[in-house]
């Protein structure tokens, strides 16, 4: 056992900005009260922007993880709820971090049922442990967020983030069959259910899809599952320009080939994968092997009428595009949404700064790692908003997030609404929406 | 000249959206008064906007008075959605019926509330594009209503239900402000609150344009249709086609009372001496399609069909298709009235599922025919009655709830794409604990504080459903409008 808040000053280090009190020893000698034997954690394995909680709590069981909340709720705590830690850093930075809510050993496999095509999960468990077993019975949940599969399914959820695969196959927040999440009243509320078709009441499990762990903390979820497609098969074609590989990409899209992912890198997201240093646009087709085969001869043929052709490339390229956001040293992670015929439009127009971008079409999903400055970000927004989208920052420092809102386009009214029904005393994540008063 | 001495509050509706957009008269309200549920309630005016702005109007007033307000589209929901139980402000949609733009390229149209569901897919068939969700009812229902109860259809199997396929919503709030949710794009940042919206039944608010994700026409497709015996055998052989790792665009099943009622009717091609068809569709490339038929057939084969029939001609398939989506009509034939229920089990568990439906049927002493969704395991048993007949619409009702009891108990839900409504919503507890409903409620207090959009709807009595003056509704049904 750690003695990380051995003595009452470590309490006062913490930042307590506007807080109304202070941490003391009796709300911890509460928390310990609930905790099992092992499932406090070192606080410093879960620093986030700089900072490091009082305590962190690892709980092995879902009654665990809402007794926890209860407590820390009760006390005035505030708690970020984590999976994989891979995107600690989206969203604004938090007002307070007293406790680190680790969902990791919830990762059991509640119910699987091939036959039905459904699975319900505990949080904690990683997408790679998941489509294991699912690939043991020919089947996976077809997603492909960044940046790969040591992502959580709470974090997977809470995040709402989607990869290459999406706008050819449905995001998690469509698989999605039903959840229990955790609410800092103590409470584990259920929604939507285990089958594959469902209207039954209102959809709390879209709700917190996305809302990043500030409406309560996901502890199970069910979803509809997919066939694995017999054969993969992946593609990248060099283009002279930007636009060329656009106006391919678009080609290649509007002809519904078994086409699972279409992207197009800039040149310096070629050079990073390898692929040169010119645009590319990549493909990769996902079906039976005689449906893959007929979709190979059909791009082979679109791209003879542009004077261009197609190299077989391995299918591990795409896990590597998942990665690129994660690679070392990058800072700064941005996201736009923009119209699929504006994909390498926009990747054109991020030129301008200093990162590689990369767009996956069908979804107009615009990944960048920019070296940017905050007026160059706003200025982008711009850009994407013009164009009927919307650009967020999926990652920056905690200066950049304090002055730049990372989410641009949402309605504050009702997030603050749900905000205050949900968790009125701001427990989880306080701050890292926005505008909500701690 | 109006005979009814027009109330303050249609003064003001009168004053805001014209006067012809604003009904008040007893007989003016009559066609109002329910929907394709067994419920009946009148509202005290009904409004026909025109505009955002007409429907934003409509709510501040209707705020200003402090009277329920029930969005309303062709009033085609069979769950009560649209009945105006307490009263107030009716809006109605049905002119509101514009498709504001198609975007080929991207794939996506912005549609009015009012718009037919069929309507739309004709306007995008000349770009080869769909808007996948079609339910059954899509030659009159509307995207709007669509949105509100998250229709499915037959080919939801493949493509999932409505809100799998609304990227952007426009909607008016209760008081009238208006907010766009979600975006033109997938994927809009912040909570889903497109997701959170769609399904809720007109509690939230008032949706005003709808922006559609579209889906480009596959190069081949194949419509089959396997006999089987049993409903059993045809049971089985849903999930052995599932097994084989082929998920069909749809799969539909009508079982021997459907049969024999629809196909002297519509003449689909459904032998009358069977004891189920399963009506199957298969989409993709020539390649895809000819690979999955052959297993779908291998499949059906092995569970028992006797014989397996595919459409040569886009006439044969319509023909198959024709005896699914005229069932529902053909059984109105059969009977004074038809009560249509809703609910879901996990796939495999159909065939005891639906056995138990059938005995249960029996013995309340009613005839009960079955044309459902087989592939999603959404079930749709109707029971054939006669209201005049007494006590029978009290122990069909009875029937109803006992056959969800089964769905609840084999794993699955009370309603699968008709919505909770008026008709289920007492039906809500037998699903989620208090806990669940309580965090329901925080979700329709963070919308509508007041709770005066849509009220008495999904939860149940003291989630929500406040008592004014108006009478509690009562069950009652219609002239045979339920069907």
């Amino acid at each position: 056992m750690t003695s990380t808040f051995s003595t009452p000053g470590d309490f006062e280090k913490k930042p307590t900005s506007g807080r109304e009190r202070d941490v003391d020893r009796d709300d911890l000698e509460d928390l310990l009260g609930v905790l099992s034997a092992g499932t406090e954690r070192p606080p410093e394995q879960y620093m986030c922007d700089g900072v490091s909680p009082i305590m962190a709590a690892r709980p092995s069981s879902v009654s665990e993880l809402a007794e926890i909340l209860l407590v820390a709720n009760q006390r005035n705590l505030a708690v970020m709820p984590q999976g994989g830690r891979t995107a600690l850093t989206l969203g604004r930075p938090l007002t307070h971090y007293d406790l680190a809510l680790d969902t990791t050993a919830l990762n059991r496999v509640l119910d699987y049922a091939p036959e039905d095509l459904t699975i319900t999960v505990e949080a904690g468990i990683t997408l790679k442990l998941l489509q294991e077993s699912l690939a043991e019975q020919g089947q996976y949940l077809p997603i492909d967020p960044p940046p790969g599969d040591q992502v959580t399914i709470g974090g997977l959820l809470a995040t709402a983030r989607s990869g290459a695969w999406r706008g050819h196959l449905p995001a998690a927040r469509d698989l999605i069959l039903g959840a229990t999440v955790a609410s800092p009243d103590g409470s584990l509320t259920r929604s939507g259910g285990r089958v594959v078709k469902n209207v039954s009441g209102y959809d709390m499990h879209r709700m917190h899809t996305g809302a990043l762990g500030t409406l309560g903390v996901i502890v199970e979820a069910s979803f509809k599952l997919s066939p694995l497609p017999a054969a993969v098969s992946s593609f990248a074609i060099v283009c002279s320009s930007l636009s060329r590989a656009g106006t391919v990409a678009c080609e290649i899209w509007d002809r519904n080939l078994a086409t699972r992912a279409i992207t197009i890198l800039d040149s310096k997201t070629s050079a990073i994968l390898d692929c040169g240093d010119v645009a590319t646009v990549l493909v990769e087709f996902a079906a039976s092997e005689s449906v893959v085969v007929r979709s190979e001869e059909t791009l082979r043929e679109i791209l003879r009428d542009y004077d261009m052709s197609a190299e077989h490339i391995g299918n591990d390229i795409w896990a590597q595009i998942r990665s690129l956001t994660h690679r070392d040293g990058i800072d700064t992670v941005i996201r736009a949404g923009v119209p699929a015929s504006e994909v390498s439009g926009f990747i054109d127009h991020m030129e301008i700064i200093d990162g590689p971008s990369w767009g996956h079409v069908a979804a107009g999903s615009v990944w960048s790692c920019p070296n940017v400055n905050a007026q160059t970000l706003l200025g982008l927004r711009v850009v994407a908003e013009r164009l009927g989208g919307f650009l967020q920052l999926e990652s920056g420092s905690k200066s950049l997030r304090e002055v730049v809102d990372p989410f641009g386009v949402s309605d504050a009214g009702l997030t603050d609404s749900l905000k205050s029904q949900f968790d009125p005393r701001s427990t989880l994540n306080p701050g890292k929406w926005k505008a909500v008063s701690t | 000249m109006a005979r009814t001495q027009p109330s303050p509050l249609v003064h003001d509706l009168q004053a805001a959206l014209g006067i012809e957009a604003v009904l008040f008269e007893p007989e003016d309200l009559l066609p109002y008064e329910f929907d394709s549920s067994i419920d009946r309630s009148a509202p005290d005016v009904v409004v026909l906007p025109r505009t955002t702005e007409e429907v934003a109007a409509a709510a501040r007033i209707a705020e200003e008075h402090h009277v329920p307000v029930v969005p309303r589209g062709s009033g085609t929901g069979f769950a009560g959605g649209a009945v105006a139980v307490m009263g107030g402000l009716l809006v109605v949609l049905t002119r509101m019926n514009a498709i504001r733009e198609i975007d080929a390229a991207n794939r996506l149209a912005v549609v009015e509330p009012g718009v037919i569901n069929l309507d739309l897919q004709d306007a995008l068939s000349s770009f080869g594009l769909l808007y996948a969700p079609d339910p059954s009812s899509q030659r009159i229902c509307t995207i709007g209503g669509n949105v509100g109860t998250n229709s499915g259809g037959p080919h939801t199997l493949a493509h999932g239900s409505t809100v799998n396929h609304v990227l952007g919503l426009e909607v008016v709030l209760p008081g009238g402000s208006v907010v766009n949710l979600g975006s033109r794009q997938v994927d809009a940042p912040g909570i889903d609150l497109r997701g959170l919206f769609v399904g809720s039944e007109g509690t939230l608010g008032i949706v005003t344009a709808i922006t559609v994700r579209l889906i480009r026409e596959n190069e081949a497709i194949r419509t089959m249709l396997a006999i089987f015996s049993t409903v059993d055998e045809a049971s089985n052989a849903v999930s052995e086609v599932i097994r084989r790792r082929v998920v069909p665009m749809a799969m539909e099943m009508l079982d021997q009372e459907t049969i024999r009622v629809v196909e002297p009717r519509v003449n689909a091609g459904y032998p009358l001496d069977a004891g189920a068809v399963l009506l199957m569709e298969v989409e993709g490339l020539v390649e895809a399609v000819d690979q999955d038929s052959e297993i779908v057939i291998e499949a059906c084969k092995s569970q028992g069909a006797r014989d397996i029939r595919i459409a040569r001609t886009a006439e044969e398939r319509e023909a198959l298709w024709e005896g699914r989506k005229s069932a529902i009509g053909a059984l109105g034939h059969t009977a004074p009235a038809l009560y249509l229920l809703d609910g879901v089990v996990p796939r495999s568990r159909l065939p005891e599922v639906l056995h138990q439906v059938l005995g249960l049927s029996r013995e309340y002493g009613f005839k009960c025919a079955n044309m459902f969704h087989a592939g999603d395991g959404n079930l749709h048993p109707t029971v054939l009655f006669d209201p005049e007949e007494e006590g029978a619409t009290e122990r069909v009702l009875q029937l109803g709830g006992e056959i969800m009891k089964l769905c609840v108990d084999a794993g699955g839900s009370i309603t699968g794409e008709h919505g909770i409504g008026t008709e289920k919503r007492e039906y809500m507890d037998w699903i989620f604990s208090e806990a669940d409903l309580e965090a329901m409620s925080s979700v329709r207090l963070a919308f509508d504080p007041t709770g005066r959009f849509n009220p008495c709807k999904i939860l149940p009595t003291g989630h929500g459903c406040a008592q004014g003056h108006f009478e509690p509704i009562k069950r009652k049904l219609g002239p045979g409008i339920y069907v």
